[in-house]
Protein backbone atom coordinates (compact mmCIF):
# COMPACT_ATOMS: atom_id res chain seq x y z
CA UNK A 1 0.00 0.00 0.00
CA UNK A 2 2.93 2.23 0.73
CA UNK A 3 4.34 1.74 -2.20
CA UNK A 4 1.69 2.26 -4.04
CA UNK A 5 1.64 5.80 -2.55
CA UNK A 6 4.70 6.17 -3.29
CA UNK A 7 4.21 6.09 -6.95
CA UNK A 8 1.63 8.43 -6.68
CA UNK A 9 3.29 10.92 -4.91
CA UNK A 10 6.19 11.05 -7.12
CA UNK A 11 4.66 10.98 -10.23
CA UNK A 12 2.28 13.51 -9.37
CA UNK A 13 4.95 15.99 -8.11
CA UNK A 14 8.27 14.89 -8.13
CA UNK A 15 8.53 13.13 -11.82
CA UNK A 16 6.02 14.69 -13.11
CA UNK A 17 5.78 14.15 -16.71
CA UNK A 18 5.59 17.34 -18.25
CA UNK A 19 7.96 18.96 -16.04
CA UNK A 20 10.79 16.56 -16.00
CA UNK A 21 10.02 13.88 -18.62
CA UNK A 22 9.05 16.69 -21.46
CA UNK A 23 6.22 14.30 -22.50
CA UNK A 24 3.11 15.85 -23.28
CA UNK A 25 4.52 19.48 -23.85
CA UNK A 26 2.71 20.23 -26.99
CA UNK A 27 -0.67 20.04 -25.79
CA UNK A 28 0.60 21.57 -22.80
CA UNK A 29 1.73 24.69 -24.83
CA UNK A 30 -1.61 24.23 -26.97
CA UNK A 31 -4.61 24.18 -24.78
CA UNK A 32 -3.09 25.85 -21.61
CA UNK A 33 -4.73 29.08 -22.81
CA UNK A 34 -7.67 28.88 -20.68
CA UNK A 35 -8.76 27.36 -17.35
CA UNK A 36 -12.01 25.81 -18.85
CA UNK A 37 -10.18 23.62 -21.77
CA UNK A 38 -7.33 22.44 -19.80
CA UNK A 39 -9.28 21.26 -17.31
CA UNK A 40 -11.31 19.09 -20.14
CA UNK A 41 -8.21 18.48 -21.68
CA UNK A 42 -6.28 16.83 -18.38
CA UNK A 43 -9.53 14.99 -17.29
CA UNK A 44 -9.48 13.23 -20.90
CA UNK A 45 -5.78 12.35 -20.53
CA UNK A 46 -6.41 11.27 -17.16
CA UNK A 47 -8.93 8.72 -18.52
CA UNK A 48 -7.13 7.55 -21.77
CA UNK A 49 -3.49 7.58 -19.81
CA UNK A 50 -5.56 4.93 -16.90
CA UNK A 51 -6.85 2.88 -19.66
CA UNK A 52 -4.08 2.71 -21.31
CA UNK A 53 -1.30 1.79 -18.69
CA UNK A 54 -3.83 -1.22 -17.48
CA UNK A 55 -4.64 -2.28 -21.02
CA UNK A 56 -1.20 -2.44 -22.12
CA UNK A 57 -0.06 -3.85 -18.98
CA UNK A 58 -2.27 -6.94 -19.80
CA UNK A 59 -1.69 -7.01 -23.49
CA UNK A 60 2.41 -7.11 -22.69
CA UNK A 61 2.63 -9.68 -20.41
CA UNK A 62 0.09 -11.97 -21.18
CA UNK A 63 0.98 -11.60 -24.69
CA UNK A 64 3.91 -9.88 -26.13
CA UNK A 65 6.09 -11.17 -23.09
CA UNK A 66 4.50 -14.96 -23.53
CA UNK A 67 5.34 -15.47 -27.31
CA UNK A 68 8.40 -13.49 -27.14
CA UNK A 69 7.04 -10.75 -29.41
CA UNK A 70 8.21 -7.34 -27.73
CA UNK A 71 9.49 -5.34 -30.56
CA UNK A 72 5.94 -5.10 -31.72
CA UNK A 73 5.79 -3.32 -28.59
CA UNK A 74 5.56 0.20 -30.16
CA UNK A 75 3.05 -0.89 -32.22
CA UNK A 76 0.53 -2.53 -30.21
CA UNK A 77 0.49 0.50 -27.53
CA UNK A 78 0.03 3.00 -30.47
CA UNK A 79 -3.08 0.77 -31.47
CA UNK A 80 -4.34 0.61 -28.04
CA UNK A 81 -4.09 4.27 -27.74
CA UNK A 82 -5.79 5.34 -30.70
CA UNK A 83 -8.56 3.18 -30.00
CA UNK A 84 -9.29 4.23 -26.51
CA UNK A 85 -8.86 7.91 -27.85
CA UNK A 86 -11.27 7.13 -30.94
CA UNK A 87 -13.74 5.73 -27.71
CA UNK A 88 -13.22 8.37 -25.81
CA UNK A 89 -14.56 11.24 -28.57
CA UNK A 90 -17.52 8.69 -29.77
CA UNK A 91 -18.42 8.71 -25.43
CA UNK A 92 -18.16 12.64 -25.03
CA UNK A 93 -19.78 13.26 -28.34
CA UNK A 94 -22.73 11.26 -27.29
CA UNK A 95 -22.61 12.31 -23.40
CA UNK A 96 -21.97 15.91 -23.52
CA UNK A 97 -22.10 18.37 -26.87
CA UNK A 98 -20.90 21.06 -24.77
CA UNK A 99 -17.67 19.19 -23.76
CA UNK A 100 -17.16 18.05 -27.16
CA UNK A 101 -16.96 21.25 -29.12
CA UNK A 102 -14.98 22.37 -26.34
CA UNK A 103 -12.34 19.85 -26.95
CA UNK A 104 -13.25 18.44 -29.84
CA UNK A 105 -10.44 19.15 -31.69
CA UNK A 106 -8.38 18.39 -29.05
CA UNK A 107 -9.51 14.93 -28.73
CA UNK A 108 -7.16 13.54 -32.17
CA UNK A 109 -4.19 15.02 -30.53
CA UNK A 110 -4.20 12.83 -27.22
CA UNK A 111 -3.46 10.20 -29.64
CA UNK A 112 -0.31 12.44 -30.48
CA UNK A 113 0.38 13.13 -26.82
CA UNK A 114 3.71 11.38 -25.98
CA UNK A 115 2.52 11.74 -22.23
CA UNK A 116 0.32 8.19 -22.90
CA UNK A 117 2.88 6.62 -24.81
CA UNK A 118 5.61 7.78 -22.77
CA UNK A 119 3.55 6.88 -19.59
CA UNK A 120 2.98 2.85 -21.31
CA UNK A 121 6.49 2.63 -22.08
CA UNK A 122 7.82 3.72 -18.49
CA UNK A 123 5.35 1.23 -16.90
CA UNK A 124 7.24 -0.92 -18.69
CA UNK A 125 10.81 -0.20 -18.21
CA UNK A 126 9.98 0.31 -14.44
CA UNK A 127 8.88 -2.91 -14.38
CA UNK A 128 5.58 -2.54 -12.83
CA UNK A 129 2.71 -4.58 -11.40
CA UNK A 130 -0.86 -4.38 -12.39
CA UNK A 131 -1.71 -2.50 -9.82
CA UNK A 132 1.00 -0.31 -9.47
CA UNK A 133 0.55 0.56 -13.24
CA UNK A 134 -3.02 1.25 -13.01
CA UNK A 135 -2.12 3.64 -10.15
CA UNK A 136 1.19 5.06 -12.40
CA UNK A 137 -1.04 5.71 -15.16
CA UNK A 138 -3.77 7.72 -12.95
CA UNK A 139 -1.61 9.78 -11.19
CA UNK A 140 0.79 10.51 -14.32
CA UNK A 141 -2.44 11.90 -15.91
CA UNK A 142 -3.62 13.93 -12.60
CA UNK A 143 0.14 15.28 -13.12
CA UNK A 144 -0.74 16.25 -16.46
CA UNK A 145 -4.12 18.66 -15.60
CA UNK A 146 -2.27 19.55 -12.74
CA UNK A 147 0.53 20.98 -14.77
CA UNK A 148 -1.67 22.47 -17.11
CA UNK A 149 -3.91 23.86 -14.45
CA UNK A 150 -1.11 26.08 -13.29
CA UNK A 151 -0.12 27.06 -16.34
CA UNK A 152 -3.65 27.93 -17.35
CA UNK A 153 -3.90 30.08 -14.42
CA UNK A 154 -0.38 31.72 -15.22
CA UNK A 155 -1.25 32.52 -18.25
CA UNK A 156 -4.87 33.81 -18.00
CA UNK A 157 -2.92 36.81 -16.08
CA UNK A 158 0.07 36.84 -18.42
CA UNK A 159 -2.02 38.31 -21.04
CA UNK A 160 -2.08 41.71 -18.97
CA UNK A 161 1.66 41.74 -18.64
CA UNK A 162 3.43 44.20 -20.78
CA UNK A 163 6.34 42.30 -22.32
CA UNK A 164 8.77 42.82 -25.23
CA UNK A 165 7.03 41.91 -28.55
CA UNK A 166 9.07 38.82 -29.85
CA UNK A 167 8.84 36.99 -26.37
CA UNK A 168 5.13 36.97 -26.85
CA UNK A 169 2.87 33.81 -27.30
CA UNK A 170 5.01 30.45 -27.45
CA UNK A 171 8.17 31.85 -25.61
CA UNK A 172 6.88 33.20 -22.89
CA UNK A 173 4.69 30.09 -22.31
CA UNK A 174 7.98 28.31 -22.52
CA UNK A 175 9.77 30.33 -20.65
CA UNK A 176 7.19 30.59 -17.73
CA UNK A 177 7.10 26.67 -17.50
CA UNK A 178 11.31 26.29 -17.36
CA UNK A 179 10.25 28.63 -14.10
CA UNK A 180 7.33 26.31 -13.19
CA UNK A 181 9.92 23.15 -13.18
CA UNK A 182 12.17 25.02 -11.18
CA UNK A 183 9.60 25.28 -8.44
CA UNK A 184 8.91 21.66 -9.11
CA UNK A 185 12.51 20.58 -8.22
CA UNK A 186 11.65 21.88 -4.52
CA UNK A 187 9.40 18.84 -4.60
CA UNK A 188 12.33 16.24 -5.18
CA UNK A 189 13.29 16.25 -1.20
CA UNK A 190 9.84 14.95 -0.22
CA UNK A 191 10.48 11.30 -0.74
CA UNK A 192 13.81 9.63 0.34
CA UNK A 193 14.86 6.47 -0.68
CA UNK B 1 -22.20 -2.59 -43.71
CA UNK B 2 -19.66 -2.23 -46.51
CA UNK B 3 -17.59 0.88 -44.85
CA UNK B 4 -17.47 -0.78 -42.10
CA UNK B 5 -15.60 -3.97 -43.67
CA UNK B 6 -13.42 -1.52 -45.97
CA UNK B 7 -12.45 -0.07 -42.37
CA UNK B 8 -11.59 -3.03 -41.00
CA UNK B 9 -9.85 -4.65 -44.25
CA UNK B 10 -7.65 -1.52 -44.22
CA UNK B 11 -6.66 -1.21 -41.01
CA UNK B 12 -6.06 -5.12 -40.37
CA UNK B 13 -4.10 -5.25 -43.63
CA UNK B 14 -1.88 -2.69 -42.77
CA UNK B 15 -1.25 -3.89 -39.34
CA UNK B 16 -0.66 -7.27 -41.28
CA UNK B 17 2.43 -5.78 -43.50
CA UNK B 18 4.01 -3.56 -40.93
CA UNK B 19 4.43 -6.84 -38.88
CA UNK B 20 5.74 -8.89 -41.08
CA UNK B 21 8.18 -6.31 -42.27
CA UNK B 22 9.31 -6.25 -38.62
CA UNK B 23 9.77 -9.42 -37.85
CA UNK B 24 11.80 -9.84 -41.05
CA UNK B 25 13.98 -6.68 -40.19
CA UNK B 26 13.95 -8.43 -36.66
CA UNK B 27 15.27 -11.95 -37.73
CA UNK B 28 17.98 -10.34 -39.17
CA UNK B 29 19.39 -8.05 -36.80
CA UNK B 30 18.69 -10.38 -33.10
CA UNK B 31 22.13 -12.20 -33.87
CA UNK B 32 24.05 -8.93 -34.20
CA UNK B 33 21.76 -7.60 -31.17
CA UNK B 34 22.36 -10.30 -29.12
CA UNK B 35 26.31 -10.52 -29.58
CA UNK B 36 26.29 -7.28 -28.72
CA UNK B 37 24.96 -7.36 -25.58
CA UNK B 38 27.15 -10.05 -24.82
CA UNK B 39 30.25 -7.71 -25.76
CA UNK B 40 29.11 -5.18 -23.38
CA UNK B 41 28.87 -7.84 -20.33
CA UNK B 42 32.66 -8.52 -21.39
CA UNK B 43 33.86 -5.78 -21.58
CA UNK B 44 32.53 -4.37 -18.96
CA UNK B 45 34.35 -7.57 -16.73
CA UNK B 46 37.32 -7.26 -18.56
CA UNK B 47 37.37 -3.39 -17.29
CA UNK B 48 36.65 -4.17 -13.54
CA UNK B 49 39.06 -7.92 -13.82
CA UNK B 50 41.53 -7.17 -16.15
CA UNK B 51 43.11 -10.73 -15.13
CA UNK B 52 39.97 -12.92 -16.12
CA UNK B 53 41.73 -15.36 -18.71
CA UNK B 54 38.27 -17.33 -19.10
CA UNK B 55 34.23 -15.96 -18.62
CA UNK B 56 32.08 -18.95 -18.00
CA UNK B 57 28.54 -18.24 -17.67
CA UNK B 58 26.33 -20.15 -15.42
CA UNK B 59 22.92 -20.28 -14.56
CA UNK B 60 21.45 -21.40 -10.89
CA UNK B 61 18.14 -20.93 -9.39
CA UNK B 62 16.86 -18.41 -12.38
CA UNK B 63 20.11 -16.16 -11.75
CA UNK B 64 23.18 -15.66 -13.72
CA UNK B 65 26.62 -15.23 -12.80
CA UNK B 66 29.41 -15.41 -14.20
CA UNK B 67 32.68 -17.39 -12.96
CA UNK B 68 36.15 -15.72 -13.82
CA UNK B 69 38.93 -17.97 -14.33
CA UNK B 70 43.12 -16.61 -13.53
CA UNK B 71 45.44 -17.37 -15.82
CA UNK B 72 46.23 -21.11 -14.01
CA UNK B 73 42.64 -21.85 -14.09
CA UNK B 74 41.14 -21.15 -10.84
CA UNK B 75 37.85 -19.13 -9.76
CA UNK B 76 38.76 -16.07 -8.52
CA UNK B 77 35.80 -13.78 -8.65
CA UNK B 78 31.87 -14.10 -9.99
CA UNK B 79 30.57 -11.44 -12.05
CA UNK B 80 26.75 -10.60 -11.94
CA UNK B 81 24.42 -7.96 -13.13
CA UNK B 82 21.87 -6.20 -10.76
CA UNK B 83 19.14 -3.78 -11.91
CA UNK B 84 16.51 -1.98 -10.06
CA UNK B 85 14.66 1.07 -9.81
CA UNK B 86 16.93 4.62 -9.92
CA UNK B 87 15.67 8.47 -9.80
CA UNK B 88 14.52 8.53 -13.53
CA UNK B 89 14.41 5.08 -14.64
CA UNK B 90 16.40 1.71 -14.45
CA UNK B 91 19.75 1.54 -12.91
CA UNK B 92 21.28 -1.67 -14.64
CA UNK B 93 25.26 -2.48 -13.79
CA UNK B 94 27.63 -4.91 -13.57
CA UNK B 95 30.00 -6.05 -10.95
CA UNK B 96 32.67 -8.28 -9.75
CA UNK B 97 32.32 -9.71 -6.34
CA UNK B 98 35.97 -11.51 -5.18
CA UNK B 99 35.77 -15.22 -4.13
CA UNK B 100 36.46 -14.66 -0.44
CA UNK B 101 33.29 -12.88 -0.76
CA UNK B 102 34.72 -10.42 1.62
CA UNK B 103 34.94 -7.66 -1.33
CA UNK B 104 34.06 -6.14 -4.66
CA UNK B 105 36.36 -5.53 -7.68
CA UNK B 106 34.30 -2.52 -8.63
CA UNK B 107 30.93 -1.64 -10.33
CA UNK B 108 30.17 -0.52 -14.31
CA UNK B 109 27.11 0.99 -14.95
CA UNK B 110 25.90 -0.47 -17.93
CA UNK B 111 22.73 1.57 -18.43
CA UNK B 112 20.83 4.32 -16.30
CA UNK B 113 18.38 7.03 -17.30
CA UNK B 114 19.63 9.09 -14.52
CA UNK B 115 19.94 13.09 -15.22
CA UNK B 116 22.89 14.36 -16.73
CA UNK B 117 24.86 16.73 -14.39
CA UNK B 118 23.95 14.90 -11.23
CA UNK B 119 22.42 11.59 -11.22
CA UNK B 120 24.41 10.48 -14.34
CA UNK B 121 27.65 10.73 -12.33
CA UNK B 122 27.22 7.47 -10.76
CA UNK B 123 29.06 6.30 -13.99
CA UNK B 124 31.68 8.10 -13.90
CA UNK B 125 34.57 8.21 -11.77
CA UNK B 126 35.20 9.74 -8.32
CA UNK B 127 32.14 7.99 -7.54
CA UNK B 128 32.49 4.43 -9.33
CA UNK B 129 36.39 3.79 -7.78
CA UNK B 130 34.72 4.28 -4.42
CA UNK B 131 33.62 0.60 -5.07
CA UNK B 132 36.67 -0.42 -5.98
CA UNK B 133 38.13 -2.91 -3.04
CA UNK B 134 35.34 -2.28 -0.72
CA UNK B 135 34.40 -4.58 2.27
CA UNK B 136 30.69 -6.39 1.46
CA UNK B 137 30.85 -8.42 4.48
CA UNK B 138 28.54 -6.22 5.60
CA UNK B 139 25.94 -4.19 3.86
CA UNK B 140 27.22 -1.35 1.84
CA UNK B 141 26.56 2.08 3.12
CA UNK B 142 26.09 5.39 1.17
CA UNK B 143 27.06 8.32 3.56
CA UNK B 144 26.62 11.99 3.16
CA UNK B 145 29.91 12.51 4.84
CA UNK B 146 33.22 11.49 3.80
CA UNK B 147 33.14 7.72 4.62
CA UNK B 148 35.25 6.24 8.26
CA UNK B 149 34.95 2.59 7.32
CA UNK B 150 35.54 0.34 4.28
CA UNK B 151 32.29 -0.05 3.86
CA UNK B 152 31.11 2.81 3.15
CA UNK B 153 31.06 5.23 0.31
CA UNK B 154 29.92 8.86 -0.31
CA UNK B 155 27.02 9.83 -2.34
CA UNK B 156 27.09 12.23 -4.93
CA UNK B 157 26.31 15.66 -4.22
CA UNK B 158 22.51 16.73 -5.09
CA UNK B 159 22.11 13.25 -5.99
CA UNK B 160 21.54 11.27 -3.01
CA UNK B 161 18.63 9.29 -4.33
CA UNK B 162 20.66 8.27 -7.18
CA UNK B 163 23.76 7.36 -4.93
CA UNK B 164 21.63 5.31 -2.54
CA UNK B 165 19.63 3.61 -5.47
CA UNK B 166 23.29 2.21 -6.38
CA UNK B 167 24.04 1.21 -3.11
CA UNK B 168 20.18 -0.65 -2.54
CA UNK B 169 20.41 -2.40 -5.45
CA UNK B 170 23.82 -3.88 -4.93
CA UNK B 171 23.18 -4.76 -1.17
CA UNK B 172 20.27 -6.76 -2.03
CA UNK B 173 21.85 -8.48 -5.29
CA UNK B 174 25.16 -8.91 -3.65
CA UNK B 175 23.07 -11.59 -0.41
CA UNK B 176 21.76 -13.25 -2.86
CA UNK B 177 25.00 -14.17 -4.68
CA UNK B 178 26.46 -15.24 -1.65
CA UNK B 179 23.44 -17.24 -0.95
CA UNK B 180 24.02 -19.13 -4.07
CA UNK B 181 27.96 -19.26 -3.66
CA UNK B 182 27.68 -20.63 -0.64
CA UNK B 183 24.87 -23.28 -1.49
CA UNK B 184 27.03 -24.06 -4.58
CA UNK C 1 12.63 23.57 -54.53
CA UNK C 2 10.64 25.72 -52.35
CA UNK C 3 8.80 23.12 -50.50
CA UNK C 4 12.20 21.68 -49.56
CA UNK C 5 13.39 25.58 -48.29
CA UNK C 6 10.44 26.83 -46.21
CA UNK C 7 10.97 24.11 -43.52
CA UNK C 8 14.94 25.02 -42.80
CA UNK C 9 13.49 28.88 -42.23
CA UNK C 10 10.16 30.31 -42.57
CA UNK C 11 7.95 27.30 -41.77
CA UNK C 12 10.64 25.91 -38.98
CA UNK C 13 9.08 22.77 -37.38
CA UNK C 14 10.46 23.97 -34.07
CA UNK C 15 11.06 27.28 -33.61
CA UNK C 16 7.92 28.72 -35.69
CA UNK C 17 5.23 26.24 -35.82
CA UNK C 18 6.42 24.43 -32.36
CA UNK C 19 6.03 20.92 -33.15
CA UNK C 20 8.15 18.33 -31.84
CA UNK C 21 8.73 19.63 -28.89
CA UNK C 22 8.86 16.81 -26.59
CA UNK C 23 12.02 15.00 -27.94
CA UNK C 24 13.31 18.01 -28.70
CA UNK C 25 13.52 19.55 -25.19
CA UNK C 26 14.28 15.62 -23.46
CA UNK C 27 17.39 14.82 -25.95
CA UNK C 28 19.22 17.66 -26.05
CA UNK C 29 21.26 17.24 -23.31
CA UNK C 30 24.53 17.23 -25.40
CA UNK C 31 24.62 18.13 -29.11
CA UNK C 32 25.78 14.54 -30.74
CA UNK C 33 22.18 13.65 -28.68
CA UNK C 34 20.16 16.26 -30.82
CA UNK C 35 22.01 15.39 -34.13
CA UNK C 36 21.74 11.67 -33.56
CA UNK C 37 17.45 12.62 -33.05
CA UNK C 38 17.36 15.00 -35.50
CA UNK C 39 18.81 12.20 -38.23
CA UNK C 40 16.51 9.57 -36.88
CA UNK C 41 13.86 12.16 -37.52
CA UNK C 42 14.20 12.82 -40.93
CA UNK C 43 14.54 9.47 -41.99
CA UNK C 44 11.52 8.51 -40.16
CA UNK C 45 9.86 11.52 -41.98
CA UNK C 46 11.10 10.38 -45.24
CA UNK C 47 10.00 7.12 -45.12
CA UNK C 48 6.38 7.76 -43.58
CA UNK C 49 5.82 10.67 -46.10
CA UNK C 50 6.48 8.34 -49.03
CA UNK C 51 4.56 5.37 -47.67
CA UNK C 52 1.52 8.02 -46.42
CA UNK C 53 1.43 9.38 -49.97
CA UNK C 54 1.25 6.28 -51.56
CA UNK C 55 -1.77 4.82 -50.09
CA UNK C 56 -3.47 8.06 -48.93
CA UNK C 57 -5.89 7.46 -51.74
CA UNK C 58 -7.21 3.78 -49.94
CA UNK C 59 -7.10 4.84 -46.83
CA UNK C 60 -10.45 5.60 -45.34
CA UNK C 61 -11.12 9.00 -43.52
CA UNK C 62 -12.10 7.63 -40.09
CA UNK C 63 -8.72 5.69 -39.23
CA UNK C 64 -6.17 7.75 -40.88
CA UNK C 65 -4.75 8.68 -38.04
CA UNK C 66 -4.77 5.05 -36.69
CA UNK C 67 -3.19 3.91 -39.81
CA UNK C 68 -0.35 6.76 -40.11
CA UNK C 69 0.53 5.84 -36.91
CA UNK C 70 0.76 2.46 -37.20
CA UNK C 71 3.23 2.94 -40.18
CA UNK C 72 5.43 5.76 -38.22
CA UNK C 73 5.58 3.13 -35.60
CA UNK C 74 6.93 0.78 -37.88
CA UNK C 75 9.58 2.51 -39.24
CA UNK C 76 10.24 3.96 -36.03
CA UNK C 77 10.65 0.34 -34.32
CA UNK C 78 12.57 -0.07 -37.79
CA UNK C 79 15.18 2.59 -36.81
CA UNK C 80 15.85 1.15 -32.68
CA UNK C 81 16.37 -2.02 -34.16
CA UNK C 82 19.20 -0.81 -36.46
CA UNK C 83 20.50 1.31 -33.74
CA UNK C 84 20.46 -1.24 -31.40
CA UNK C 85 22.56 -3.61 -33.95
CA UNK C 86 25.17 -1.46 -35.41
CA UNK C 87 25.39 1.78 -33.05
CA UNK C 88 24.71 0.16 -30.05
CA UNK C 89 26.29 3.22 -28.01
CA UNK C 90 24.14 6.06 -29.66
CA UNK C 91 21.11 3.09 -29.08
CA UNK C 92 21.73 3.09 -25.11
CA UNK C 93 22.05 7.31 -25.13
CA UNK C 94 19.03 7.68 -27.41
CA UNK C 95 17.03 4.26 -26.06
CA UNK C 96 14.47 5.56 -23.89
CA UNK C 97 13.51 8.62 -26.67
CA UNK C 98 13.50 6.97 -29.76
CA UNK C 99 9.75 5.26 -29.29
CA UNK C 100 8.80 9.38 -28.61
CA UNK C 101 9.75 9.70 -32.31
CA UNK C 102 6.54 7.75 -33.21
CA UNK C 103 4.36 10.58 -31.29
CA UNK C 104 6.64 13.42 -32.13
CA UNK C 105 4.18 15.81 -33.65
CA UNK C 106 6.20 17.02 -36.70
CA UNK C 107 5.87 13.60 -38.33
CA UNK C 108 2.08 13.01 -37.89
CA UNK C 109 1.29 16.76 -38.53
CA UNK C 110 3.32 16.68 -41.62
CA UNK C 111 1.32 13.86 -42.88
CA UNK C 112 -1.73 14.56 -41.85
CA UNK C 113 -1.39 18.70 -42.74
CA UNK C 114 0.54 18.63 -45.86
CA UNK C 115 1.12 14.70 -47.54
CA UNK C 116 -2.48 14.18 -47.92
CA UNK C 117 -3.07 17.46 -49.79
CA UNK C 118 -0.25 17.36 -52.13
CA UNK C 119 2.26 15.30 -54.83
CA UNK C 120 4.48 12.83 -53.74
CA UNK C 121 7.53 14.73 -54.71
CA UNK C 122 6.19 17.83 -53.16
CA UNK C 123 6.12 15.49 -49.76
CA UNK C 124 8.91 14.36 -50.06
CA UNK C 125 11.09 17.84 -50.37
CA UNK C 126 8.84 18.56 -47.66
CA UNK C 127 9.87 16.10 -45.43
CA UNK C 128 13.41 15.96 -46.19
CA UNK C 129 13.38 20.02 -45.57
CA UNK C 130 11.20 19.72 -41.90
CA UNK C 131 13.32 17.19 -40.74
CA UNK C 132 16.96 18.72 -41.65
CA UNK C 133 14.88 22.12 -40.18
CA UNK C 134 14.43 20.12 -37.05
CA UNK C 135 17.79 18.60 -37.22
CA UNK C 136 19.49 21.79 -37.02
CA UNK C 137 17.26 22.76 -34.31
CA UNK C 138 17.78 20.57 -31.78
CA UNK C 139 21.99 20.99 -32.57
CA UNK C 140 21.47 23.95 -32.15
CA UNK C 141 19.67 23.53 -28.91
CA UNK C 142 21.94 20.69 -27.42
CA UNK C 143 24.97 22.85 -28.54
CA UNK C 144 23.69 25.83 -26.26
CA UNK C 145 22.86 23.21 -23.56
CA UNK C 146 26.16 21.62 -23.20
CA UNK C 147 28.18 24.61 -23.70
CA UNK C 148 26.39 26.34 -20.65
CA UNK C 149 25.74 23.08 -18.77
CA UNK C 150 29.18 20.85 -19.41
CA UNK C 151 31.64 23.87 -20.96
CA UNK C 152 31.74 21.44 -23.82
CA UNK C 153 30.37 20.99 -27.57
CA UNK C 154 30.21 17.91 -29.05
CA UNK C 155 32.12 16.73 -26.39
CA UNK C 156 35.50 19.60 -27.06
CA UNK C 157 36.33 21.89 -24.31
CA UNK C 158 35.04 25.04 -25.43
CA UNK C 159 35.58 26.86 -22.13
CA UNK C 160 38.32 27.01 -19.64
CA UNK C 161 38.21 24.10 -17.14
CA UNK C 162 37.79 27.00 -14.20
CA UNK C 163 34.09 27.44 -16.41
CA UNK C 164 31.90 26.67 -13.01
CA UNK C 165 28.85 24.91 -15.43
CA UNK C 166 25.62 25.55 -14.68
CA UNK C 167 24.01 22.33 -14.03
CA UNK C 168 20.06 23.83 -14.42
CA UNK C 169 21.00 24.28 -18.19
CA UNK C 170 21.26 20.30 -19.11
CA UNK C 171 18.04 20.16 -16.47
CA UNK C 172 14.35 20.25 -17.61
CA UNK C 173 14.09 23.86 -16.34
CA UNK C 174 16.85 24.82 -18.57
CA UNK C 175 15.52 23.61 -21.61
CA UNK C 176 12.39 25.44 -21.97
CA UNK C 177 14.06 28.59 -20.76
CA UNK C 178 16.38 28.34 -23.73
CA UNK C 179 14.04 27.06 -26.08
CA UNK C 180 11.82 30.14 -24.48
CA UNK C 181 14.76 32.64 -25.70
CA UNK C 182 15.80 31.19 -29.00
CA UNK C 183 11.73 31.28 -29.77
CA UNK C 184 11.64 34.96 -28.66
CA UNK C 185 15.12 35.42 -30.76
CA UNK C 186 13.82 34.08 -33.98
CA UNK C 187 10.94 35.93 -34.08
CA UNK C 188 12.21 39.29 -33.75
CA UNK C 189 14.67 38.25 -36.70
CA UNK C 190 11.40 37.40 -38.49
CA UNK C 191 10.50 40.89 -38.06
Amino acid sequence: MIDLLLIFISTLLINNLVLSSFLGICPFLGVSGKIESAFGMGMAVTFVMTLATSIGWLIYHLILVKFGLLYLEYVVFILVIASLVQMVEMFIRKFSTNLYQSLGIFLPLITTNCAILGAALFMVSRNYNFLESVVFGFSGGLGFSLVLLIMAGIREELIYADIPKAFKGASLTLITAGLLALIFMGFSGLISA
Amino acid sequence: MKEVLKITGVLTSICIICVFLLSFVYGIAVEKIEINKQKRVEDAIINLAPNAEKIEKVKIDNETIYNLFNNKGKIFGYAFIAEGQGYQGKIKMLSVIDVSLKKLHGIEVVESIETPGLGAKIKDDPFKTQFININISKDIECLKDDPKNDNQIKSITGATVSSRAVTNILNKKINIIKNLVNKK
Amino acid sequence: MKEFIKGLWHEHPVFRQLLGMCPTLAVTTSALNGISMGLSVVFVLFFSSLVVSLIKKIVPPQVRIAVYTVIIATFVTIVDIFLQAVFPDISMALGPFIPLIIVNCIILGRCEAFVSKHSLSDSLQDALGMGLGFTWGVFLLGSIRELFGDGSILGFRILSSNYNPLIVMILPAGAFIVLGFLVAIMNSLEK
